[in-house]
């Protein structure tokens, strides 16, 4: 196994969420610390939800209560105002009769699964089929949304090369809407079948909504935060991993045999591999051990993935509250940020891309606004 | 007096009790920022714990910058806030990132962009809107026997309506340093900093009757939107609660996040207290007329049809 230790940060956060009543006594000096950590790893609104229902809610410092307090308002907020969002766009794609599968945070809202509240989430991520997308671009421009994006290039990189609109909002909303056709890059390393990741979303309530199947959820949280991101500082989530197989090996029969079968069909075998590496090494969770070894056997012996979990190991946790960071970790942070640059664009487009960023960064004057 | 000594050692870190919430500070190879401290948060004992404090910051000189000046910056919680600031501007550099902080995370009380002060338990709220002056019209207020619940905040507990200390220093920008000098000259003032993004600003420390009584709440009697006009002699107005209620939802930094409970809060804010625009130039006169508004006596001179606050009032 050459996924390190998870670290005090990472410890004191797992320890308390996992235990409320364990929690609640904690002398003044550790409650500090915990909130900081919660904080800057965005899990103080999932803190507060966890001990809000909690009889260990009574037992708090009092000063813990009141910003536990204010978290619990602020996840009521955003909350709303998700609600609030995919309300609005239900009732601008009505009279497009067009699938539309829920990603990650809202879903989880509208599914209601019991960690989605306190993840105060900052967008609607949502994903349609491609030969719809102009479409459902057009309706939503039509009732009121506009992009935050606007000069040529990036519309034209968004369409050309990734796998989503530029992000858009209605003036005075609170959350963006981000429109996707697929869950990766088009141009990245890997490709998960968009077309599959449809056909098998399910239903979620009233109007157009679809949620993916269980299997295409975990392995989506497994892409997000194994190959699309740069790593750091995000155990939160590596938590929402955790939930979503806690939650989904209840209610779906053989969900080791569905993760190992939709992952090759993905290609996301190795953020699969990945996940369940960090899963088991750090939080137990259930299922993770055998998936792994369901997985390609020899995968542990690989130089490569065993530097990559060595760097998420480091990259993961929250960092030092004072910004005190080793080399190591700088280093760390560097390499995670320029693989996940490289996992997302082929070599060619990306030096394209890094000429033009460069270009506009001197020159910004030059490249015209819509 | 309390002990802040020559040994006060801010790159351990030392923590700053405003009442409703506490600031840890700490700070690496800057030079004067500890003086500085000292001086506005004189009446402040330093306290030396690793207890719970809602804002955590550390103010350091900023590293691998070779070519350019030396800058500082602030961190809180391992993030940098703000652009890097010169050395110099230390304190209002701690001051703005402590209340930008502060506005942020007291989720659990609404906070009105709002200075308040009272006399005894009875407090005034005064909105913050562009060209109020509050600033310098709560700390001369201080000086007039009233203890400072805050020069930015009004925080107000959504259970009770009460209004909850957060006693820090008052800052001062351009001609009100002499102002409030003059007014008030056993005052302690900070070091003043020129050139900052509002001109020149320097900061008077809370007295003792202030943070000795900064855990005690006090109870909101009458609401006053101050308007500063030069040459202007003073008028004092009854303000529609309609618009008083929209002034103050607009004028408070975490109404949205409340929802039905900031509504709830701020309509029984304007239905249980007078609400007044107070215009004035001259300080001795404004503090007159809140002397006897906090009093509950009829201000003299009232206009009794009440005017309706516009938005840019």
């Amino acid at each position: 196994m050459s996924v390190g230790v998870l670290g005090q940060a990472g410890q004191l956060l797992f320890e308390v969420l996992e235990s409320p009543a364990r929690a609640a006594p904690w002398p003044d000096s550790r409650w500090d610390r915990a909130i900081r950590y919660a904080r800057s790893s965005r899990l103080l609104g999932s803190l507060a939800e966890r001990f809000h229902g909690d009889p260990a809610w009574d037992v708090l410092p009092p000063r813990v209560r009141a910003l536990l307090q204010g978290e619990v308002y602020r996840n009521a907020f955003f909350e709303r105002a998700a609600r609030h969002e995919i309300a609005c766009v239900a009732r601008a794609l009505t009279g497009i009769e067009v699938p539309v599968v829920l990603l990650k945070g809202a879903a989880y809202l509208l599914q209601g699964l019991p960690h989605a509240r306190g993840r105060q989430i900052g967008d609607v991520d949502l994903m349609v089929p491609r030969d719809r997308l102009d479409e459902v671009e057009s309706a939503l421009l039509r009732s009121g949304w506009q992009f935050a994006k606007t000069s040529a290039y990036d519309q034209h990189y968004y369409r050309a090369w990734s796998h989503e609109l530029p992000s858009m909002r209605v003036p005075g909303h609170a959350l963006e809407l981000d429109v996707h056709h697929t869950i990766l890059p088009i141009k990245g390393r890997l490709r998960p079948d968009a077309a599959q990741l449809l056909a098998a979303a399910r239903p979620l309530g009233a109007g157009p909504w679809r949620c993916l199947a269980p299997a295409d959820q975990i392995l989506h949280a497994a892409a997000h935060l194994f190959q699309d991101s740069d790593g750091w500082n995000k155990l939160r989530d590596l938590i929402d991993l955790d939930r979503l197989i806690r939650h989904h090996a209840a209610s779906e029969a053989d969900l080791a045999m569905r993760l190992v079968e939709r992952s090759k069909l993905h290609e996301l075998v190795r953020p699969l591999w990945y996940a369940t590496q960090f899963l088991w090494s750090w939080f137990k969770t259930p299922y993770t051990k055998e998936l792994s070894r369901l997985l390609r056997p020899g995968f542990s012996a690989r130089p490569a993935t065993a530097l990559g979990c060595r760097l998420f190991t480091l990259t993961l946790p929250p960092p030092d509250l004072d910004g005190v960071t080793t080399i190591r970790q700088r280093m760390a942070r560097k390499s995670m940020e320029l693989r996940a640059v490289w996992l997302r664009m082929p070599p060619w487009l990306l030096s394209y891309h890094a000429a033009h960023k460069a270009w506009r960064h001197f020159v910004p004057a030059v490249a015209p606004m819509q | 007096m309390t002990a802040w000594g020559a040994g006060q050692h801010l790159d351990r870190g030392v923590v700053l009790d405003f009442g409703t919430a506490r600031a840890r500070v700490s700070s690496l190879g800057i030079a004067s920022f500890g003086s500085a401290l000292a001086r506005v948060y004189g009446e402040f004992e330093p306290i030396d714990d690793d207890g719970i404090c809602e804002v955590s910051v550390l103010l350091r000189p900023v590293t691998g910058n070779w070519l350019k000046k030396p800058e500082i910056e602030l961190v809180s919680d391992g993030a940098r806030l703000f652009d890097a600031f010169a050395p110099r501007l230390h304190l209002p550099l701690f001051e703005w990132g402590v209340n930008f902080l502060l506005a942020q995370r007291l989720l659990h009380l609404l906070l009105l962009h709002a200075g308040s002060v009272a006399l005894d338990d009875r407090a005034i709220v005064m909105p913050a809107l562009p060209g109020s002056g509050k600033s310098t019209l709560t700390a001369a207020l201080a000086c007039r026997g009233f203890r400072l619940l805050s020069d930015e905040f009004g925080l107000v507990n959504l259970n009770s309506g009460m209004l909850h200390p957060l006693v820090r220093p008052i800052c001062l920008k351009n001609e009100s340093i002499d102002v409030i000098r003059r007014l008030w000259p056993s005052a302690v003032l900070g070091p003043e900093f020129a050139g900052t993004r509002k001109g020149t600003v320097a900061h008077v420390a809370p007295n003792a009757q202030s943070v000795s009584c900064r855990y005690r709440p006090a109870k909101p009697v009458a609401i006053v939107f101050p308007r500063y006009r030069r040459g202007a002699s003073l008028v004092v107005e009854r303000v529609t609660r309609a618009s008083a209620f929209n002034s103050l939802a607009v004028n408070s930094f975490n109404y949205t996040f409340l929802g039905p409970l900031g509504f709830r809060c701020v309509a029984r804010l304007v239905e249980q207290c007078p609400v007044y625009r107070l215009s004035y130039d001259r300080l001795d006169e404004a503090v007159a007329c809140l002397q006897e508004i906090v009093a509950d006596r009829r201000p003299s001179g009232l206009l009794e049809s009440p005017v309706e606050l516009l938005h840019n009032a």
